[in-house]
């Protein structure tokens, strides 16, 4: 994180005047409009066809030392699990972060998020909080603005409850 | 109609109860009755099948499973605890250790893993409340011995954390033959361990869910917004709470959620904040604010928010709050259900506090548990109070819920919450 | 929690001119898990879960995500952006069924 520190919610409430934080509209439209050219996400697939979809046959390096994957060894609960993924980029112009995939191997649905970034961002560090159905690998995946593939992985080992609580 | 009727056998089961209640509940006589204030799904009551079979009435998603046989935190429960059983193996029995390991290992029954660490990259998240067992098989145990010691442990070890899982009826004498085998066939020396995290004894400690008074993390923050918007709702009877409290929640509530649970002596009862706004609310408003509703929960979240590190400060030496926390104490230790298991078994130090069961740490009663009580349940997406927490420990223990309103659940909270005096509130909390 | 939608947005409470901002976001939804029926088939059906999510600043995107039903229930999401100017830094999520969701907060500087 960042300099924030935790904050109490009336502290919050006051940051929110200053800050000028809106809630949500909630508004509904009636209909997604299918963006062109889409990659199909949430697909049930194995991680292998997943990883043939996305990336055909490019090779994928190690990323160990440019990519900092933060996940906990053991999920003490599969639902709700914080992922976060930082790489070293100059994140110039020429020089970027594309795209980061947030990955795990035994889910039903292996490809669980594409961040897609900018120059803008300054900093390629995107974080979910993701479901893990079983203990297995948690991958990221990133792909640089010269299409250079690089990936770390971690196992997280998912618990199941002790007895009912 | 039918509700008035549920209602009737609700109390009839009650009523039927209390004759013999005396020697069970210190001083339970003084306990006045207690009519639930809670959501419908929230007050343990009972519906009857058109087959004559009766379930109890929970939350959506929870099971329907009427434990009735078996004792209940209920003042008026006349169960008395198993009586404890000396069991002969049968020589008739032959156990496969194969179908044992298998049983050890099965979510249906215990699980076996779920307190005793075996050998096996498959057995995982295995706990380490009670002793390991990977090399059991070498120590020259009789099967007879492991028999017993499976059917019901109190013969041997009277105090044990142990359910008596013959006597309960959850493994049959031939599953417990297997189990047997299985047990004298796990002989050292063991392989060294690849993985620390595989045993409780070396696993790391979990590092929980971040900051929970941070919105952006913790969804029951959100929920006290909806607290505000009530807070200043004019209610049926033209009020709202604002109209009396005019500091606004944060200054006029400021403190007020650190005395509670405390007895009442209009309702001479003990009573959470959550049980106080329900009788509140009515009188003042006219908002129902029933226990267990989102109104009830909202409003709870947004008053204790205006507490938050400010220490728990519940009385704990007046006379009526003496005599609830000595009946609080000994539901606490008061083994109910199918498993014959106590609140103590699992959450004091010297049982299963700071342990594994099966992934997930045992808190420790020492520690305070409540304090940061509504919280939200990640895994459950919902923000519960101490008493949906309750009501959800009653099914593992195999033994029917009460009301989320109920006093003997108030006078439990209270002793809960004694060990938290002293300690800063910070609510909501965010746990698995 | 009953009200599908609510976003809120957390940034730090300074910051300066060219600053990497670290923003996290979270917005109240259930994000539907698969269902099977009770032979353990897969119950098709047009499941309502988040799938896009855009952060713009100054009108720009900085940074997008697709998201799938492996995102957990009421997600969030953090993300980083270089702050040059003070203005709006707006999320909005798009879901399945034609739902759109907008959080805003005003980036000054101090």
């Amino acid at each position: 994180m960042t300099g924030d520190r935790p904050i109490s919610r009336r502290r919050m409430l006051g940051t929110l005047g200053v800050l000028g934080v809106a809630g949500a509209t909630g508004a509904l439209t009636l209909s997604v409009p299918r963006r062109a050219g889409a990659q199909p996400f949430g697909l049930q697939e194995t991680v292998q066809d997943g990883l043939k979809r996305l990336f055909g046959g490019r090779p994928i390096k190690d990323g160990a030392g440019v990519i900092k994957l933060d996940v906990p060894l053991i999920a003490e609960n599969g639902s709700v699990v914080p992922v976060s993924v930082e790489v070293s980029s100059p994140m110039t112009a020429n020089n970027f972060v594309k795209h980061i995939y947030i990955v795990a191997d035994q889910n039903r649905i292996p490809i669980i998020a594409r961040a897609t970034l900018t120059p803008e961002a300054g900093q390629a560090s995107v974080g979910a909080t993701v479901r893990l159905g079983e203990t297995g690998d948690v991958r990221a995946i990133v792909e640089q603005s010269d299409g250079g593939l690089l990936q770390v992985k971690r196992e997280v080992k998912v618990t199941v409850g002790g007895c009912g609580g | 109609m039918t509700r008035l009727v549920l209602r009737l056998i609700a109390l009839a089961v009650l009523a039927g109860g209390c004759a013999t209640a005396a020697t069970d509940a210190p001083r339970g006589s003084s306990v006045p009755k207690w009519e639930s204030r809670a959501v419908a799904p929230a007050r343990g009551e009972f519906r009857i099948l058109p087959d004559g079979r009766r379930e109890q009435i929970r939350y959506k998603g929870w099971t329907t499973q009427d434990f009735g046989t078996f004792r209940t935190y209920a003042y008026g429960d006349g169960h008395p605890e198993p009586p404890v059983a000396r069991v002969a193996m049968p020589t008739s029995l032959a156990g496969d250790p194969a179908r044992g390991r298998a049983l050890f290992l099965s979510r249906a029954k215990g699980p076996c893993a779920g307190c005793h660490l075996i050998p096996g990259d498959d057995v995982w998240p295995a706990g380490g409340v009670g002793p390991d067992l990977s090399t059991i098989g070498d120590r020259g145990l009789s099967d007879q011995y492991l028999y017993q010691q499976i059917y019901d442990p109190r013969l041997i070890f009277p105090n044990t954390t142990m359910p008596p899982w013959g006597g309960a009826g959850v493994f049959t004498p031939e599953e417990i033959a297997h189990l047997v085998a299985f047990l004298q066939s796990l002989k050292g020396p063991l392989p060294p361990e690849k993985d620390p995290e595989r045993s409780p004894f070396t696993r790391s400690k979990p590092v929980g869910f971040g900051d929970n008074l941070d919105p952006t993390n913790n969804p029951a923050v959100l929920l006290a917004d909806d607290g505000e918007a009530l807070w200043s709702a004019k209610g049926p009877a033209g009020r709202a709470c604002a109209d009396c409290h005019r500091e606004g929640p944060a200054g006029a509530m400021k403190g007020v959620a650190t005395r509670y649970p405390t007895y009442v002596s209009a309702y001479r009862r003990v009573m959470s904040l959550e049980d106080f706004l329900t009788v509140h609310g009515p009188e003042t408003t006219g908002h129902l604010l029933s226990a267990q509703s989102v109104d009830n929960l909202a409003l709870t979240i947004l008053i204790k928010m205006a507490s938050n590190g400010l220490p728990v400060q519940v009385d704990v030496t007046s006379p009526q709050a003496r005599a609830a926390l000595a009946r609080g104490r000994a539901s606490f230790e008061k083994r109910v259900g199918q498993r014959n298991h106590a609140c103590a078994d699992c959450h004091t130090p010297d049982k299963g506090a700071n342990k594994f069961l099966g992934g997930r740490l045992l808190v420790d009663v020492s520690a305070g548990l409540t304090r940061h009580f509504p919280t939200w349940r990640t895994d459950r997406g919902e923000a519960w109070d101490m008493r949906k927490r309750f009501q959800w420990c009653m099914t593992p223990l195999g033994t029917n819920m009460l009301a989320a309103d109920a006093v003997e659940y108030a006078e439990l909270e209270l002793y809960l919450t004694s060990f938290d005096n002293g300690r800063p509130m910070n609510v909501p909390g965010i746990r698995h | 929690m009953s009200d599908i939608g609510k976003v809120r947005i957390r940034v730090p409470s300074s910051i300066k001119p060219g600053d990497i901002v670290r923003v996290r976001t979270l917005v109240i939804h259930p994000m539907e898990r698969i269902e099977r029926d009770q032979q353990g088939r897969i119950i098709q059906r047009r499941y309502n879960y988040i799938n896009r999510v855009v952060a713009t600043y100054l009108g720009k995107t900085v940074v997008a995500f697709d998201i799938t039903q492996s995102v957990s229930e009421n997600p969030s999401l953090v993300f980083s952006f270089r702050a040059t100017d003070p203005g709006q830094l707006k999320v909005t999520f798009e879901d399945t069924t034609g739902g759109k969701y907008e959080g805003t907060a005003d980036i000054r500087f101090s």
